[in-house]
Parts: structure tokens; sequence; C-alpha cells
């Protein structure tokens, strides 16, 4: 094998010094001269049409520079997801743009009804409340199957029957009826998520300005400014086009999909734009409940059917989405989800069909496995349940249904290069002990505390070439010492990408890694990059960053057959190495020479033809590569309360190589501590009567602390991808997909009853317990209805 | 009313005008300019505007700036000493990669400070326990707790070369 200098090594990264000092700057931080503080007036109402609006009072209060309502938005509707800008124009049907900056016609307990701006925050918060609003209440729709009925309240008075995107699964295949009717056992799984909360706990924040000669400047932790920039001028603000505005994107206090839609930032240019201040908009914790971004609660009906052996033989899959008020990424989370969940195992015969519905609740969004943990909740457990009605080992059942490198990825145009997803399953079973801990189905466990072991396995994306534009593009120069400054777009939201990428541009050049200098985060400098999502960055960032580090080191061994010349070595530039930081050959043995010589000797050069080594790298994915990983998850289960305790969770990961396997071990254990919170508390709760959201704070909705950190361990499968930077894939979102569907199955194990929605919390378990889980199909709304 | 506090963070003093309704986090953050102590829920239950007041780990959302002017305020950026060597639970939560998004990082380490300073043998049990007000949404709390437990060998280690 390659021995590299740096790929592969536990590096630290080098934005963490500035987060332990207090030093790194996020948008919070920042001050713009002359600046005045934004806030956005929510209508309590889930449903009503604003009849009269009066802002004159709040526009009196001295202080207040500007109040703003709907009629001072652009007549032009957009999205929160700017996905529609990297999708080929036939898809924009999955984007619809629905909404405007304020409303006329709230759609949610939340929905922006006004704007203000005001000297400083206690000014602008009193103002807020000086608006008088009068609205007409209209009936609202919180359920998606409601919505659906005919006769409903219309949530868009333009949309018939609160259909907000409907349509089969792009891959259907086979003759699925034919398979079901002749198969020797047919099970069905129907069951929800919650709404899961990102949480970043940067809440949601922009600053916008007009610099000097004009140009718009955005500050805001979004996770794709490139397409955001694209996407505002293109669809909220038509008046202004690409180049009107520099968007910087700080360090970024967590994403996981929330920066991936609009947040403020369009409030913040309105505001800007009307009183020609630096404005910047703040939210509250409670705002950022009641808000827009969320898991897209997907209720599903799954049934798979199999021959006697254990082959899969159908899948049919039924989606109910529920976008909320607006569908922002609700339709392409409910279509990653058909495709993640029914692409992972071979089956000929697919059917998938999915409806998203709009209601009046807040819109949801894109968040961390978009769509696959939704669909693995689901999926995962009607193949145990399909293994236990054939009499098979859950973890026989899917080993004997992998996918093989031919096979149709769960991309299904482009087949599948690179699996090594059973690796991953035996390597976890044996950490775990799994041919000791599961005991054959049916087995009653004695006593109080019952303990199950339970299994899930997962493909998801590195990038979504073929279907998204993955592309991206970066800028590496020299300095003078040596050091690269490399000028690349990722979004560092704390996934450790910027330093990954640093590990890939040092042993790509031959640079020392730890003279690699990141500029990131403003459009003005960075080349084009669609943003840090799909798992996305390591596989296509990386490639471009690869691509330019060999150009650099072309040049420097161009260079170096000079210096060998002045010590009376004639070499050519394929006999020079170039390897952190030095410069040697086999052919001249105690010859070295520094890059910095050669870097300083590019740029200083009085002579002629001087030019500062340099080079740009793009990288445009236009194939799929997904990843794999197997988990395991052992569970005690508390038949006195039903609660749900974590014990060991082990998983293992086909990550084609790792980059810096420490920090993809510390994105396992985060998404699994996240994959632990949606699995078993974290709910969003919306009251039945009213449409408010009941969970608006931390205390009402619970997330895992250091005490439900359980024992674990992620085993990395290296086996090089041939398309990936030095074999690596993308990792970042497939810790989160397991956790619920194998902490589900091993619920199951220890006490035989499935439990149909999350979070799987102790009132819900000890409901099923005591009347059976048919008596609690679970709906992802109200917490406590067990009770 | 405004009326100009005195504050003594990191064991220096400072006057900022403040009115009695402003809170701690917001005076540190906004008006003495020490913007590494972080405001995620103002309700005090995420940690990360945990400051320490005469050693105490408080949430700095909860006091009013004015009720803190006696006492000895320490912030994520009075860690480093004045040479600027790193605190080993600074350094720790490098080498262990403990921060991500780093977020809720000046509270985790403002809450292990405390912890330290009190306990310097603390079990995992412990750290755990400690540390079970301060919400990180990114790391999964095991690179945390794995420093925390490694500083404080390294404090102690240190602290036995010296006796
Ligand atoms: S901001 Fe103070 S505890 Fe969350
Ligand atoms: S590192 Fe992001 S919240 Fe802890």
């Amino acid at each position: 094998m390659t021995e590299f200098a740096y790929v592969g090594k536990r590096l630290t990264k080098p934005d963490i010094y500035g987060k332990v000092t207090g030093e790194a700057k996020y948008t919070d931080d920042m001050t713009v001269p002359s600046m005045v503080e934004g806030r956005i007036l929510a209508s309590p109402h889930a449903h009503a049409r604003i009849l009269r609006i009066d802002t004159s009072k709040a526009a009196a209060l001295p202080g207040v520079l500007c109040v703003l309502t709907h009629k001072d938005c652009p007549d032009s509707r957009f999205s929160r997801s700017t996905m529609a800008e990297a999708l080929p124009e036939f898809a924009f049907t999955g984007e619809r743009q629905d909404q405007y900056i304020l409303t006329d016609k709230a759609r949610y307990v939340g929905d922006w009804i006004a704007a203000v701006a005001a000297e400083d925050i206690y000014t602008a918060e009193a103002a807020l409340e000086l608006i008088e609003v009068e609205y007409e209440l209209l009936p609202m729709i919180l359920d998606p199957h409601k919505a659906l009925e005919p006769g409903a309240p219309s949530v868009h008075d333009d949309v018939a029957g609160n259909i907000a995107f409907e349509m089969d699964h792009p891959f259907n295949s086979g003759d699925v009826d034919r398979a079901f009717a002749e198969a020797e056992a047919v099970v069905e799984f129907t069951g929800v998520n919650s709404r899961q909360k990102h949480l970043h706990l940067e809440t949601d924040i922009a600053i916008a300005y007009h610099e000097s000669d004009g140009r718009l400047v955005i500050i805001s932790p979004s996770q794709g400014p490139h397409l955001a920039k694209k996407h505002l001028t293109k669809r909220v603000f038509p008046d202004l086009s690409d180049g009107d505005i520099r968007w910087l994107s700080p360090t970024i206090g967590g994403g996981f999909g929330a920066r991936l839609a609009l947040g403020v930032e369009p409030v913040a240019v309105l505001l800007a734009r009307a009183c020609k201040r630096p404005v910047r908009v703040t939210t509250t914790r409670e705002e950022d409940f009641s808000g827009y971004s969320s898991r897209t609660d997907q209720h599903q009906t799954i049934r798979v059917a199999a021959n006697k052996d254990g082959k899969l033989l159908a899948i049919e899959q039924i989606i109910v989405a529920d976008s909320g008020a607006y569908l922002s990424h609700s339709a392409t989370t409910a279509t990653v989800n058909m495709q993640k969940t029914l692409g992972v195992l071979k089956c000929d015969n697919i059917r998938g069909h999915l409806t998203v519905a709009y209601t009046n609740t807040p819109t949801t969004s894109g968040f961390r496995g978009y769509g696959n943990p939704e669909g693995a909740f689901v999926f995962q457990q009607a193949l145990d349940r399909l293994a236990e009605k054939i009499g098979m080992d859950p973890m026989e059942f899917r080993l004997k249904n992998l996918k093989v490198p031919g096979d149709p990825s769960c991309f299904v145009p482009v087949p599948l290069e690179h699996t090594k997803l059973e690796e991953c399953i035996h390597l976890a079973a044996e950490k775990i002990g799994y041919k000791d801990k599961w005991q054959g189905w049916g087995v009653a466990k004695p006593g109080r505390y019952k303990r199950g072991i339970g299994m899930s396995v997962l493909t998801h994306a590195s990038g979504a070439g073929g279907f998204l534009l993955e592309h991206s593009s970066c800028v590496m120069k020299v300095l003078s010492d040596g050091a690269l400054n490399l000028i690349v777009s990722p979004c560092e939201m704390g996934q450790g990408i910027i330093g990954a990428l640093a590990q890939v541009a040092a042993e790509s050049s031959g640079l020392r890694y730890e003279q690699i200098r990141v500029s990131t985060g403003d459009t003005d400098v960075t080349m084009f990059d669609i943003g840090s999502h799909a798992s996305r960055s390591m596989l296509v960032i990386g490639n471009a960053v690869a691509a330019a580090g060999v150009k650099i080191k072309e040049q420097i061994r161009d260079r170096a057959v000079a210096l060998f010349a002045e010590h009376q070595v004639r070499v050519t530039p394929d006999q020079i190495e170039v390897r952190a930081g030095r410069i040697t050959s086999d052919a001249a043995p105690g010859v070295a020479f520094d890059v910095a010589q050669v870097a300083y000797a590019a740029i200083y050069d009085f002579g002629s033809g001087g030019s500062q080594l340099n080079a740009s790298g793009s990288y445009l994915s236009t194939s799929h590569h997904p990843n794999h990983q197997a988990a395991f998850a052992e569970v005690e289960v508390d038949t006195e309360t039903g609660l749900v305790t974590v014990l060991n969770y082990v998983s293992a990961h086909d990550i084609g190589r790792a980059i810096n396997p420490l920090l993809v071990e510390a994105q396992m254990e985060g998404s699994l501590v996240q994959g632990i919170g949606f699995a078993l508390t974290e709910d969003f709760v919306i009251d039945p009567d009213t449409g408010r959201v009941l969970s608006d704070s931390l205390l009402t909705y619970r997330l895992p602390t250091t005490m439900d950190v359980p024992d674990m361990a992620h085993l990395l499968v290296e086996d090089p991808l041939e398309a990936g930077p030095f074999g690596a894939k993308g990792c970042g979102e497939a810790g989160l997909v397991n956790p619920a569907p194998a902490i589900a199955n091993a619920i199951y194990d220890a006490i035989g009853v499935r439990i149909h929605s999350l979070p799987m919390a102790a009132d819900k378990v000890l409901w099923a317990l005591r009347h059976g889980e048919g008596a609690a199909p679970g709906g992802s709304r109200v917490s406590g209805q067990y009770l | 009313m405004k009326q100009i506090g005195t504050f003594r963070v990191n064991g220096k003093h400072c006057d900022a005008i403040i009115e009695p309704h402003m809170l701690l986090v917001d005076v540190i953050r906004d008006h003495i300019g020490l913007t590494g102590t972080k405001r995620a829920c103002a309700s005090g239950n995420c940690g990360a505007c945990t400051v320490l007041a005469d050693d105490q780990p408080i949430c700095s959302c909860l006091t009013l700036a004015v009720t803190a002017q006696d006492r000895a305020l320490e912030t994520v950026e009075g860690l480093r000493s004045a040479d600027g060597t790193l605190h080993p639970l600074q350094q720790a939560f490098i080498d262990h990669c403990a921060a991500q998004c780093g977020y809720c990082t000046a509270g985790m380490l403002m809450t292990a400070k405390a912890l330290l300073d009190a306990n310097p043998r603390p079990s995992r049990e412990d750290v755990k326990r400690a540390l079970s007000g301060n919400i990180c949404r990114c790391t999964g709390y095991v690179k945390i707790l794995d420093a925390v437990m490694d500083a404080a060998q390294k404090i102690n280690a240190a602290r036995e070369v010296a006796a």
C-alpha cells in the first residue's frame, strides 16, 4: 500500500484552536459600524388572512428605522430550499417556489408577517408589539392525511387538494403485484418519524449591508453561500444579479442541513435595502422551534415479500409526507427516502409512491440523512418482521440480499461500483457479540429489565452526482515560505472538512500539512461550489483539491530541476519527489531542498518569467458513489416505566478510505448521539387545537446529554474507491440513519413489541407493552398522549 | 436607567454602561467585547453561556449583569495563561478533537474547569454528571469526556512533578 504523508493520519483540525480560545468569530460575534437590529413579527395563528395591518405606532417609536410588511416585499415567490438552482430545469417540479418573505396570509403559527429595524434590540422588540394586525381566522388543517381528504381547507389557494408534490418512485421496476402474489411470505409495517429539530446551538441570524460600491454583503451561517446567492438574486430579489452580492459565511455554529435552506437572510436584505443601514436580524431559541426547519415527518407503509430461503422478492413503499406550510426540502427528502430505503438491498420488484401534503404547521426541511433515517426506521423494521415470518436470523436475511458491484445502485440508472457492506456486517456483528446475544425470534426474557439486540444497514450518498449539479472548484497558491493557501468553499460547520481538505491538499501537492492555510466562506474569493450537504464535500471538493495539488507538485518538480543542477545533479522532473515540504530525488541521495526555496524564487524573481506557484482544480461528479454502514444496538427496556436505555452500539462503515480517521470517528459519534435523540426523546409537539409548537425550548424538547451516551465503537472498513480523492467516500450523514431502526429492532427483541412512531419515548413504549402495539400506531404530534 | 457597571473579568477591571434589565451574557459579549461566551437558549437550558463567578459555573444568561459586579468573573478568554500557553483543558480539547462547530465549547471548558478545580481526580461518571447541563449537538460528548479525563490526568501529573 502507498505510504502517505498525511492521508489516513489522525491529525487535529486547524479551525479548532479558535474554538477552544473563544477567538473563532461566528456571525453573532461580528458587528458592522452603524449596524442596527432587525426582528420579525410572527403570526400567532395557524391559518389567517390579514385584513388590516397598521404599522404607524411602531414606526413612530423613537429609534425605529423602518417597519415592513408584505406590501414592501418583491412580488416574486421563492422557496427556502436553494436546491432548485442545482437541479436541471426538468426537476423543478420538486422544488415549488411558494412563498414570499413576509406574507399576507399566515399559514402556520410563526409565519412571518412584518419586520422591524431599530437602533437597538430592545426598541426593535418594543416596536413589534406596537404593530396592529387584524386577522380573519381561516379553518386550519394540521394533519397531512386529513389535508389530502376532499373538502379540506386549502393551505395555498392555487394548489388543489393540498398536494404539494406527488410522484411514483422514479425507478419503479419489475412486476410488483405478481411478486407479492407468488411470494411465500408478505408483511407490512407502518410507521412515522417525528420532526426532529436540527438544534444547531447557534440560532438563525444574518447581517446585511451595502458596501461603498453599492454591492450587497450578506454575513450568515450558510451551508452553501454560492447557491444561496444565486437563489436570492434569481428568485427572491430578481432585480439583483449574481454579481451584486458578496456572501460571507463565517464560522458556523452547527448546520445538520438547516443552513441549506434560506433562513433570515431575505429579511435582513429587505430591511437593509429599506433603511440603508447595516442590519442584523436575530432570532430566539423559541423562534427557532416554531420556525421553518425540522426533519419532515414521513408517514409510510412498507410492504415486503420474500420466499422461504430469504430472497427479497418485492418492496412497496407508500409515503405521505407533511411539508408544513411551504414545500422547501420536503419533496426532495421524500424522494431520497425512496431511493436510499428501497435501494439498500437487492430486489427486482420495487414500487413506491409519495405524496407531500401542505398543512398549517411549520415548514419542514432537510436534516442530516435527508430522508434516509425516516425511511430506515420503517423499512428496517419491515425487514425484521419478514425475517421473523420466515424464521430466519435478521442478519442472515440481510446478508442474503446484499447488492454486489454491477447491481443497480440506490440511484438506479447508475450501477453500484463499490460496496463493502458485507464486511461491515460481519465486523460489527463480531465486535458486539451478536452471535451470543441474539437468541432467536420470540424468546421471552425474564425480569423487569429486558435486554435486546437489533441491527440495521444503510446506503447513503457521497454527493448526488447525476442528480444534482455536483460541481466544485478551488484555487491554490504557494506563499514565499512554502505555505499553501487553499481557497475553497466547503462550509465548516464542525464536521472537520477544512482539516480533511488540508490533508488532501498537502498530500497531493507535497507540501506540509501544518502550512496549509485555508481561506473559505467568501463568495468573492472562493470559486463555485454547491455547498456542504449530501455527504458530498469529501468526494467532490476533495477531488477538486487533489487535482489542483497535483498541478502544484508538477510546477515544483519542473522548477526543482534547476536546483538539482546547481548541485551538479542532472535529473528530470519525474525523478523528483515532493513530500511533506521536501524535495528529493532517488537519483541524488543526500541532496534535498525545502519547497520554500522554489516558492520564494518563483515570487521574488528579478529576472524574467516569474510567477507565483498556483493552480486551480475542478471536479464535476456525474456518478453516484454510495457509502454503506451496518450497525447493531443493544438496549435495555425497563418494563415498569417503558424507559429504553441504549447500552452499546457498534457500527462499521464502508468509507473507501478515511482521510482522517479521528474526524470520521467524531462524525459517527456525534451522529449516533443525535440518532439516539431521534430514536428515544426528541419530540416535536404541535398543539392539535391551535397549531402552536408546544416543545419550544430545550426543557420541553429533550436532547441527549452526557448521561445518555452509551458504550460505542465505530469501525472503518477501508477499501479505496477509485473515484474518490485518495479513495475516500463521504460519511457525514450516515451515522444518523441506523440508530433509530437498530434501536427499534432491539426493543422488539427485548420486549416483543414494535413501536411505530418516533420518538420511542417511555410513555409510548409503556403503552405498547400494556395495550399491544396495535393500540399505539402513533402520530408524531402529541407527546404524552399515551398516558 | 443607564448606569456604569464595574466588572472584574479574567482579572481585569472593566467598566460598561448597563441598564438594570441587561443580562450578564449580553454585557460580556456586547459591552465588554468578549464574544467567546455564547448565547444559545437564553433560558438556562444549554450551558453555552457558562462563565465562572468566584470559581462557580453560572449561566450568564440567567444572571442580571448588575448582580455580578462584585464577583470575580472568568470567561474562556481567561483560560490561557498570560504567555499564551493553553490551559490543559484547551490543549486536550484540541488533541481529542472535542470541538466540532465549537458553539458549546466555551461553556464546556468553563464547566470542566470548575469541576477539575474542585475535584482534581474525577471519575468518568463524575465528568458526565458535571457536564450534563451543557448541551452539545455535534460531538456526541465522547471526545469531550475523553478530553476532560485526559486534562485531569495531565494536570495531576504536572502537579506531582512540581511537588
Ligand atoms: S444560553 Fe445560557 S444556558 Fe443556554
Ligand atoms: S461542538 Fe457544536 S454544539 Fe458542541
